[in-house]
């Protein structure tokens, strides 16, 4: 676990847009599972309902047939055997061999089976006649001839069951209709083969698979488009967002750019205009006082000297003052409090507008990041006080404490400039904001209302900013 | 030299060899100045102090490692009767209250006119006090303004003591002796306003300076 490279773990956390997308098609994937197994579920038992109703009708059909073939096999000798008495074996002549005259279709037959089980009639199947076949059973091992001779001594029936197709000798299903002549004690019946229905049904079940199968093909198709469409445009989403933030990025590299080339180029001005032209004002006197002195004129020599000391003393003024504008000494020498303290001074005198300022008795203790932050930041908020406010009294007040350190810096003016007329004051709080960020801090910019209105900011950094006491504490030994 | 009797001993502390040159050459145009020394740093003041006390110490403020103004405490702990004359670039109001509340009886800019630097020294040998023109006006009103800033050594005095030290141990911890700790500590609690220990504890963490010492309340 220890060895999870740090790259390795990024690949394996998951961006904010790949959760996002996560969080899209992980839902939609489970639901269309949910939506495919129901459905296939649903269709699935219809079918069957479906395949079983028909297969009943189918069976009904078959049955009505047979038992439309036996009655009218029956009207068809009904005279001979109604009127025979029940050893007449010249009328069971004559019915058997109307029975075995009775074959339809490439498979239909009647026969005849005494209730002892012998055989009478088998037109088909020959071999089987005159023979008792009682106990006789299919290869499922239901038995066939007692059922039907059972069936008989009740009256009529059906009776479902394996037979050898006459034509092929094959077993196949088939349902037999029974009926008896229970004074001759005969059971009389046919039957035919039901294995047309079974493939048929089958082949529907077969069908129904099928349609299923191509309803989760469909479903599958479906779910693989929307999927694609949902990544296709959190991609384009994504790079679009990316984009733009590029682009903002870049106009805010722009813009620092522009700043800083726009400052340098002011102390570059300020340079050449001011000190050099100074300097050079310098070295004309230093050059005259020479030339006096070696053509000893002592007095006008002192007066050039004098003139050129003057001028220095100005470019030294000149230059305290670009280094100041730059960067204020203070800052880094005395602390933020004394430089904001000169910086409220400084803006009093120079706006007229009223500037209390207040602070803790402890000076420099503050890291070189924080001090530069929170002092531009109060620059940034005076200066949108003097050029957007309109207020006449600011009150600065900067404190530490138990969670860091706050800058508060609050005006009685008309409040921020509307969105409309951001320009230069939006850019300004945006830089606090980034600032402050950079630190780890938080900037709140609140509008007041009521009878304090005015704009409120406040800059607090956490208490990781905090110079730690100059000298550490001494070993314990030297404490006792 | 020894036997001139008004002859002040002057110690030049700047961290820029041209002025501390400068400096030198210019008082040595005066009879009645010696320069006893010109040291870079304040530590090497400070040292030099413990051995050797001229009169006046003119104190360039920036200066790499210790500064001019916690120089300037950590001398006078040794010598209260040392006049520190701080020489500076800076013009700003706050700089010159500072070097005063450190304990410096003079601020002088390094751009003035060289004769002002000889009389700087002869206002403070005379006992008084000497700030550049121009500075006294913006200086003296805000006194009592809002509450007085601790020094640099305060600052650092009030950490070890809200650590829980006794006079005792800060004073072995700083090297300098308990009874400047104990006026240190009276300085502290009259500019806090507060008469307890516990108070300066509590006040220090309250107010976020006891950051990284480990002391809870």
């Amino acid at each position: 676990m220890r060895f999870v490279s740090p790259k390795l773990r990024a690949r394996l956390t998951p961006s904010y847009a790949q959760k996002l997308s996560l969080l899209a098609t992980v839902p939609l994937i489970l639901a269309v599972a949910a939506i495919a197994i129901l459905v296939a579920h649903q269709s699935r038992a219809l079918a069957e309902r479906e395949i079983q109703l028909l297969e009943r009708q189918l069976l009904e059909a078959k049955k009505d047939e047979l038992r439309n073939y036996v009655t009218q096999a029956r009207n068809g000798f009904y005279f001979i055997y109604g009127s025979a008495a029940p050893d007449d074996q010249e009328a069971k002549e004559r019915v058997k061999q109307i029975l075995a005259a009775m074959i339809y279709g490439d498979e239909g037959f009647f026969f005849v089976y005494d209730y002892d089980g012998t055989n009478l009639v088998s037109p088909r199947q020959t071999h089987m006649i005159n023979r008792n076949w009682t106990g006789l059973t299919d290869s499922m091992g239901t038995p066939v001839v007692d059922e039907f001779i059972r069936i008989a001594r009740r009256g009529a029936g059906y009776h479902t069951h394996l037979w050898p197709k006459p034509s092929t000798g094959e077993e196949a299903e088939m349902i037999t209709y029974v009926t008896s002549f229970p004074s001759w004690q005969w059971a009389v019946g046919t039957g035919v083969f039901i294995d047309d229905v079974v493939e048929t049904v089958a082949a529907s079940r077969a069908e129904v698979q099928a349609r299923v199968q191509r309803t989760f093909l469909a479903i599958g198709a479906i779910t693989l488009a929307a999927l694609i469409l949902v990544f296709a445009s959190g991609m384009m989403l994504n790079f679009r967002e990316r984009r733009l933030a590029d682009a903002k990025l870049k106009a805010l590299a722009q813009r620092v750019i522009d700043a800083h080339e726009e400052e340098r180029g002011r102390v570059a001005r300020e340079l050449h205009d001011g000190i050099s032209q100074i300097l050079v004002g310098v070295r004309y006197a230093l050059d005259t006082a020479r030339r006096r002195l070696s053509k000893g004129e002592a007095d006008r020599a002192t007066a050039s000297l004098d003139a050129g000391i003057d001028n220095l003393g100005t470019a030294i003024t000149e230059v305290r003052r670009i280094s100041r504008d730059l960067r204020p000494g203070v800052l880094d020498d005395l602390g933020l409090g004394p430089a904001l303290k000169t910086l409220s001074d400084e803006f009093a005198a120079r706006t007229g507008i009223v500037v209390k300022f207040s602070t803790v008795p402890f000076r420099n203790r503050l890291d070189q990041d924080a001090k530069i932050a929170l002092y531009r930041i109060a620059q940034e908020a005076l200066t949108n006080v003097e050029r957007h406010s309109g207020a006449s009294e600011v009150e600065v007040d900067l404190r530490g404490h138990t969670s860091g350190v706050t800058l508060r810096i609050r005006d009685n003016g008309c409040g921020l400039p509307g969105q409309s007329a951001r320009g230069s004051a939006g850019l300004g709080l945006r830089n606090m904001l980034e600032r402050v960020e950079q630190l780890d801090g938080t900037l709140l910019i609140m509008p007041l209302t009521g009878a304090n209105r005015g704009t409120l900011i406040e800059a607090t950094l956490p208490l990781s900013h905090l110079l730690p006491p100059d000298r550490p504490a001494p070993p314990p030994k030297a404490a006792e | 030299m020894t036997d001139m009797p008004a002859l002040t001993r002057v110690l030049i502390v700047d961290d820029h060899p041209m002025v501390a040159e400068g400096i030198q050459s210019i008082l040595e145009s005066y009879d009645d100045v010696e320069v006893v020394g010109t040291l870079c740093d304040g530590q090497a003041a400070v040292d030099r102090c413990r051995s050797d006390m001229p009169d006046v110490i003119l104190m360039d403020l920036n200066m790499p490692g210790l500064g001019g103004l916690s120089a300037t405490e950590m001398i006078l702990e040794q010598a209260p009767d040392t006049r520190i004359l701080i020489l500076s670039m800076h013009d700003s109001p706050e700089y010159i209250s500072t070097a005063l509340s450190h304990g410096a009886l003079g601020y002088i800019l390094k751009d003035v006119r060289t004769d002002e630097i000889k009389t700087a020294i002869d206002t403070v040998m005379a006992g008084d006090r000497y700030l550049c023109p121009g500075a006294r006006g913006s200086l003296e009103p805000k006194q009592d303004e809002d509450r007085e800033a601790l020094t640099g050594r305060e600052q650092t005095i009030l950490l070890e003591l809200a650590q829980g030290k006794s006079n005792k141990d800060v004073a072995l911890a700083l090297n300098i002796s308990v009874r400047t700790v104990e006026t240190h500590r009276k300085n502290i609690k009259r500019k806090l306003n507060i008469s307890s220990t516990a108070g300066l504890t509590r006040y220090a963490l309250e107010h976020g300076v006891l950051q990284g010492t480990g002391v809870k309340l």
